[in-house]
C-alpha cells in the first residue's frame, strides 16, 4: 500500500510496532545524517560523527592537544587562544548587561611577552630577528599558556553560571546562559571523568539540579513551573567552587602531560590514566565513497581460505593491536590511513597534518621516542601496486617493504617489536595490492590506439626532453614501461623548508598509475590537481608550454592515472566487514600449527574489537545479540588461549564459524 | 511573544539533513535573541493580481535556524508550485513559539509533537493534518533507560533512586514515562514522583537525560526511544531499557484554527505526494522523515487521555461538543 493511502487509527487501538532502531535525532549524529543524505546513501556506513562542542570548549581541547606536541604548533595554539579570549570577552559583556555591574578583572589571565610573540606568524618573528626557543623552553611556555587558557575557560564558565543565576526570573535568558556554561564544561569533561570520578558525578548532579531549578514557562502557560532561585544558586555556587579551586587563579599545569587535572579535589585520583582522545577537528573516518581494493589473488580467483599468511596480514593491517599507545586506544590501524590500500584523503589530525590526507609520522604524540623534532607532514601514499614501487617512504628511505613496515609499527606508532611471522603476513598481504586496471594502456605503458588526439599530444609532451630539465623528459623518471617510476630519489625543488646544504629535497619518484584517484599530489600533498602539477613543472622549469599543451599533458596524465571502477557501489557495510573477519580467522589453524599463541591473541582481540566497533551498523537490531555472541566467542577463545586450553580455543572458533554461517544471509 | 528554546522533546527526531552540522552553542545564542526569522518568499508563475493570501509556515529549528532557512527553500518552492500560492515561512526555536504563532494567527501551519499539538488544539483550536513516519513507523515509544551494570532490572527497583525526565512539556520525556510508572502501579499521578524517587530531575534534553544515565548522575531516565542513538556505539553497550511506553503518535503537521479547508487539504495532499515520485528527495529537508500519513484529532486520542489524566488538559466537561477555542479569553487562558 502506498504511504499516501495510509490512514492512521487512534494509537490506543494500535498494537505497538517494533522499531529497527536507526537514527533518531540528532545532535550527535547530525553530521552523519547530513553527509549521507547529501550523498543519497543509506544510513549504515560506519562513520563516527564528531562531538558537537562550544567553540571555546573545542578550542580548549584542541589547544590542550597542541600544547603537548613538540615542537608546539604555536600559530595554531594562537588561533585557539583567540577563540577562548573571544568567548570570555563575550561572557564578561553579557554578565555586565544582565547585572548592570562591571565584571572585575582577575589576575593570571595574561600571556607574557615571550609567549605572545611565539603566537605571531613566522614572518614577524623573523622580522624581529628572534629565534624560536628550544624544546625545553617551549615546554615551560606551553605550561604557562595552558594555565592561562584553563583559567580563562573556567572563569568564563563560572561567570556564565553567575549570569544565569542573576537572570533566573527571565527563563529564556537564564536557560541560555546555563546551556553555554554546560557547553563550556565539556572542555574539562573527558579529563574529569577519568581522574575524578566522584567529583565528575557530583558536578553532573549539580547540572541536573540547576536545570530543574530553572523551572519552565510551559506552553501558553500550561505546565509552567516557577524557578527555585536558592536551589539554583546553591548548585551554581558549589560548581563554581569546584572550578575555582581546581582551575582558578592558582591552577598550575602538571609538569608532565598537560591536562586539566583537578588536583585540589579531595577525590582526585592521581594515578588515573588520562584518556586517549584526539583533538576536535580530527578526522579518522574512512572515506566515502568506498574505494575499490584490488587484490591480485582475488583477481586470479584464488580461494582466500587457502592463503592464511595473507589472512594474517589482512588482520594485522586492520588491527590497532599491533600498535602501541595511544594509537591502539584510539583504534588506529594501517587501514585508517590506507583504507584497503587506498589513501584516505580525509584523514586529518590538528597539529600533525598540514592538510587533509597528510600526517607527520615522526611526531611526539604517537611515538615520542622517535620524534624527529620538526613538523614534516607527508601526503599519505596510496599503496596500490606496492610491490612495484620500492623504495618506500616519501623520501625513499627504506629499500625493503618489510623494514618500512616494521618502522611504521615500532617507531611511528609505538608498537612492540613485531613477530617475524606477523611481518611476513603484512608484507604478503600488501604485495597483493594491485593498481586499478587501465585498458587505455598497453603493457609497455604506451597508449592504446583509440586515444584522443589531445591525449596523444599529451603523450608526446610527456616523452619530450626539455633542455630546462637537463634534457630529461617526464618519462625519464616516470618510466612508462616500468609502472611510471624509476625507483630513484630526485630533488625537483618541491620541498619547502629543507635545511640548507641538506639533501632533504630529494623525494622518491611516485608512480602515476591510478593517480587520478589519489589527489592531492607531491610528497606533501601541496598540489590539489593533476593540472596544478603540470602548471608547477611548467613554471618551475620554465618549459614554455602553452595552455593547449598543458591541457593535453593533463589529459594524458588523467588517462594513464585512471582505472576501471575506482569506487565500490556499496558502503562499508557490516556484511563485508564480517566476511573479512571470517577471513582473518582463517589464519587460526596456520598460527596454531606454528605455536604462535601471541598472534592468535592478536587475531581474536582484533576480531572482537572490530565486531563491537561495527555492530551498531546492523540494520535489524534484533540481530544485535548474534553480534554480541560472536564478539563474546572471540573473548572466550582469547581467555582460553591465555590458559593454554587449545581445545577450548578451537571449540570457540568453531562455534563462531557456525554461528556466523547460520546468520550470514541476515547480518547486514 | 517568541520564547527562547527549551529542549523539550525536540531532539528525538533526525536532524533536518542540512549540508552542515549545526552546533548547540549557535542555537543557544540565536535562541537567546528570541529568534523568529521571517524568510524570503518564492513566487513561481503566480500572477500578482490573482495571488491569494500567502500561506505562512513556521518550521521548528532543532539546530541552526539560518541553516533551516536554506534547507527548506526547495520545499517551499515545491509547495508554491503545487499550491499556486505564495508561501512565507518562519523558523522558531521552540514549540512554545510555534504554538503561539498558530494561536496569534501569525502562522497558518506548524510542526510539533503530540502534547504540544493537544495544547494548541485545546487553547487555539489548531488541528492536525499529517503525521510523520520514521523508520517505517508513525509511532514511537518512550523508554526507561538504566545502566546495564546497575543491577536495576525492573521499575520497582527504581524506588528511592534518582530519576531524570526530559522536560515538563514533553510526550516522550515526561507524559509517557509517567504513565509507565502509573501502569506499573508504582505511582498514581505525577505528584507522587517525589515520593517514589529519591530525587527526580528535568534534564533539559534527550541527550542530557541519556547521558545522565550513562555517567551515573541518575539511576534511570524516561526518554524517547531514539535518544539511544545519541550515544556512541561503545556507550550504547552500557545502557539498556527496562520498560516501554504505549506507542506515541509521531510529530505532526498542524494548521491553525480558521485556515480554510481547501488550503489545508491542498497542503496535506502536496506533502503526501512527497511519499512517492520524483519529489520524494525533498523529504530530507523536512526533518528527514520517511513520509507522511493522514491524521486527525482522533489519532491523538490516547495522548489526550493521558494529558487529561495528568493535568496537562482539563478534565472533560459534560458538553464536549463545544468548540474548544471559544473557551479562551483574549489572553488565551481558559474562561
Amino acid at each position: 500500500m502506498p504511504l499516501s493511502q495510509h490512514k492512521l487509527d487512534p494509537v490506543t487501538k494500535q498494537s505497538p510496532r517494533s522499531s529497527r532502531g536507526g537514527l533518531g535525532a540528532l545532535l550527535i549524529s547530525a553530521l552523519l545524517v547530513s553527509v549521507l543524505v547529501l550523498l543519497d546513501l543509506p544510513l549504515n556506513a560506519h562513520i563516527v560523527p564528531p562531538e558537537d562542542l562550544h567553540p571555546a570548549a573545542e578550542s580548549y581541547r584542541r589547544l590542550n592537544f597542541l600544547l603537548n606536541l613538540r615542537p608546539v604548533p604555536w600559530l595554531e595554539v594562537g588561533r585557539d587562544l583567540k577563540v577562548i579570549d573571544g568567548a570570555l570577552a563575550q561572557v564578561v559583556e553579557q554578565k555586565g548587561k544582565v547585572t548592570g555591574l562591571t565584571v572585575p578583572e582577575v589576575n593570571g589571565l595574561d600571556l607574557d611577552s615571550e609567549t605572545a610573540w611565539l603566537l605571531e606568524p613566522q614572518e614577524s618573528q623573523q622580522a624581529e630577528g628572534r629565534e624560536v626557543p628550544g624544546i625545553r623552553e617551549q615546554q615551560l611556555l606551553a605550561q604557562r599558556t595552558f594555565e592561562i587558557a584553563t583559567r580563562k575557560v573556567s572563569r568564563a564558565l563560572v561567570l556564565e553560571l553567575e549570569t544565569a543565576a542573576a537572570s533566573i526570573s527571565d527563563h529564556s535568558t537564564a536557560l541560555g546562559h546555563l546551556e553555554t556554561a554546560r557547553q563550556l564544561w565539556a572542555a574539562f569533561e573527558p579529563t574529569l571523568r577519568s581522574t575524578d570520578r566522584a567529583g565528575f558525578q557530583e558536578a553532573g548532579r549539580h547540572w541536573l539540579e540547576m536545570t530543574s531549578a530553572l523551572g519552565s514557562p510551559g506552553i501558553l502557560g500550561i505546565g509552567a513551573t516557577p524557578p527555585k532561585q536558592q536551589e539554583f544558586e546553591h548548585n551554581a555556587r558549589r560548581l563554581g567552587e569546584y572550578l575555582n579551586a581546581n582551575f582558578g587563579a592558582s591552577f598550575q599545569a602538571p609538569s608532565g602531560t598537560l591536562a586539566p587535572l583537578p588536583a585540589h579535589s579531595p577525590t582526585f585520583d592521581r594515578d588515573a590514566a588520562l584518556p586517549a582522545i584526539l583533538p576536535p577537528g580530527a578526522e579518522i573516518n574512512k572515506q566515502l565513497p568506498r574505494p575499490r581494493q584490488i587484490l591480485n589473488m582475488s583477481e586470479r580467483g584464488v580461494d582466500e581460505r587457502q592463503t592464511p599468511l595473507i589472512a594474517l596480514g589482512d588482520m594485522a593491517f586492520d588491527s590497532p593491536m599491533i600498535f602501541g599507545e595511544p594509537a591502539r586506544a584510539l583504534g588506529l590501524s594501517c587501514n585508517s590511513c590506507h583504507n584497503k590500500s587506498i589513501t584516505n584523503p580525509k584523514f586529518f589530525l590538528p597539529g600533525l597534518s598540514s592538510r587533509e590526507g597528510g600526517l607527520d609520522v615522526s611526531n611526539s604524540f604517537f611515538a615520542p621516542h622517535a620524534n624527529n623534532g620538526h613538523f614534516d607532514p607527508v601526503d599519505i601514499p596510496d599503496l596500490r601496486g606496492l610491490r612495484f614501487t620500492a623504495p618506500y617512504g616519501r623520501n625513499g628511505r627504506f629499500e625493503s617493504l618489510r623494514e618500512f613496515t616494521r618502522n611504521v609499527i615500532v617507531n611511528e606508532f609505538n608498537g612492540a617489536e613485531p613477530d617475524p611471522v606477523l611481518l611476513d603476513g603484512l608484507v604478503a598481504y600488501m604485495m597483493e595490492f594491485d593498481f586499478l586496471p587501465n585498458p587505455a594502456l598497453r603493457p609497455d605503458g604506451r597508449l592504446h590506439t583509440g586515444a584522443s588526439e589531445s591525449t596523444r599530444r599529451g603523450e608526446e609532451i610527456f616523452y619530450r626532453p626539455f633542455e630546462q630539465m637537463a634534457d630529461r623528459s617526464c618519462a625519464t623518471c616516470h618510466v612508462p614501461s616500468d609502472h611510471f617510476l624509476d625507483r630513484k630519489r630526485h630533488d625537483i625543488g618541491s620541498v619547502v623548508g629543507a635545511a640548507e646544504s641538506s639533501r632533504d629535497g630529494a623525494m622518491d619518484t611516485p608512480t602515476l598509475l591510478s593517480s587520478r584517484h589519489t589527489a592531492p599530489y607531491f610528497h606533501d600533498g601541496s598540489l590539489p590537481t593533476l593540472r596544478s602539477v603540470t602548471d608547477w613543472f611548467n613554471e618551475r622549469y620554465d618549459l614554455g608550454l602553452s595552455e593547449v599543451d598543458l591541457g593535453d599533458l593533463t589529459a594524458y596524465l588523467e588517462v594513464i592515472g585512471d582505472g576501471v571502477d575506482p569506487y565500490e557501489d556499496t558502503l562499508h557495510t557490516l556484511e563485508s566487514e564480517l566476511e573479512e573477519f571470517d577471513f582473518f580467522l582463517s589464519a587460526y589453524e596456520f598460527l596454531a600449527s606454528r605455536g604462535k599463541s601471541d598472534l592468535i591473541d592478536t587475531t581474536l582481540v582484533t576480531i572482537a574489537f572490530e565486531i563491537r566497533a561495527h555492530k551498531w551498523d546492523v540494520q535489524d537490531a534484533r540481530l544485535l545479540p548474534v553480534l554480541d555472541r560472536l564478539a563474546e566467542l572471540m573473548d572466550e577463545a582469547y581467555e582460553a588461549n591465555h590458559q593454554g586450553e587449545s581445545e577450548m580455543v578451537a571449540d570457540r572458533i568453531a562455534e563462531y564459524r557456525r554461528l556466523y554461517q547460520e546468520n550470514v544471509e541476515v547480518l547486514r | 511573544m517568541i520564547a527562547r528554546t527549551t529542549v523539550s522533546e525536540r531532539s528525538w527526531r533526525p536532524l533536518g539533513s542540512g549540508p552542515s552540522r549545526r552546533s548547540r552553542w549557535l542555537r543557544s545564542t540565536l535562541s537567546n535573541m528570541g529568534l523568529l526569522i521571517l524568510c524570503t518568499t518564492f513566487l513561481w508563475g503566480i500572477p500578482a493580481d490573482a495571488a491569494p493570501e500567502p500561506l505562512r509556515i513556521v518550521f521548528i529549528a532543532y539546530q541552526n535556524p539560518n541553516q533551516l532557512v536554506e534547507d527548506v527553500r526547495p520545499v517551499v518552492a515545491y509547495l508554491e508550485e503545487r499550491l499556486q500560492r505564495k508561501v512565507e515561512y518562519f523558523t522558531a526555536t521552540d514549540y512554545a513559539a510555534v504554538v503561539e504563532a498558530l494561536r496569534n494567527e501569525t502562522a497558518d501551519v506548524g510542526f510539533m509533537g503530540p502534547l504540544q499539538y493537544l495544547l494548541a488544539h485545546e487553547h487555539a483550536g489548531a488541528r492536525p493534518i499529517l503525521g510523520e513516519i520514521y523508520n517505517g513507523s508513525s509511532t514511537y515509544h518512550s523508554r526507561i533507560f538504566v545502566r546495564k551494570d546497575s543491577g536495576i532490572r525492573n521499575l520497582k527497583d527504581l524506588k528511592g533512586k534518582n530519576f531524570a525526565f526530559v522536560d515538563p512539556i514533553s510526550s516522550s520525556g515526561y507524559l509517557y514515562p509517567l504513565e509507565i510508572f502509573v501502569e506499573a502501579g508504582l505511582i498514581e499521578n505525577r505528584d507522587q514522583t517525589d515520593r517514589f524517587f529519591r530525587r527526580n530531575y528535568f534534564a533539559g534534553g534527550d541527550e542530557q537525560a541519556i547521558r545522565a544515565v550513562l555517567n551515573g548522575f541518575v539511576d534511570a531516565a524516561g526518554i524517547g526511544q531514539y535518544s539511544f542513538s545519541l550515544l556512541r556505539g561503545e556507550e550504547r553497550d552500557q545502557v539498556i531499557s527496562i520498560a516501554d511506553s504505549k506507542p506515541i503518535p509521531s510529530h505532526c503537521v498542524v494548521v491553525r484554527k480558521g485556515l480554510e479547508g481547501a488550503a489545508a487539504n491542498s497542503l496535506r495532499d502536496s506533502l503526501l505526494a512527497l511519499n512517492e515520485g520524483e519529489n520524494r528527495p525533498l523529504l530530507k529537508y523536512l526533518y528527514n522523515v520517511d513520509g507522511y500519513v493522514e491524521v486527525d484529532h482522533q489519532t491523538f486520542a490516547g495522548t489526550e487521555e493521558l494529558a487529561r489524566k495528568h493535568g496537562f488538559l482539563p478534565a472533560l466537561e459534560p458538553s464536549p461538543s463545544e468548540e474548544p477555542a471559544s473557551k479562551l479569553d483574549s489572553s488565551g487562558q481558559r474562561k
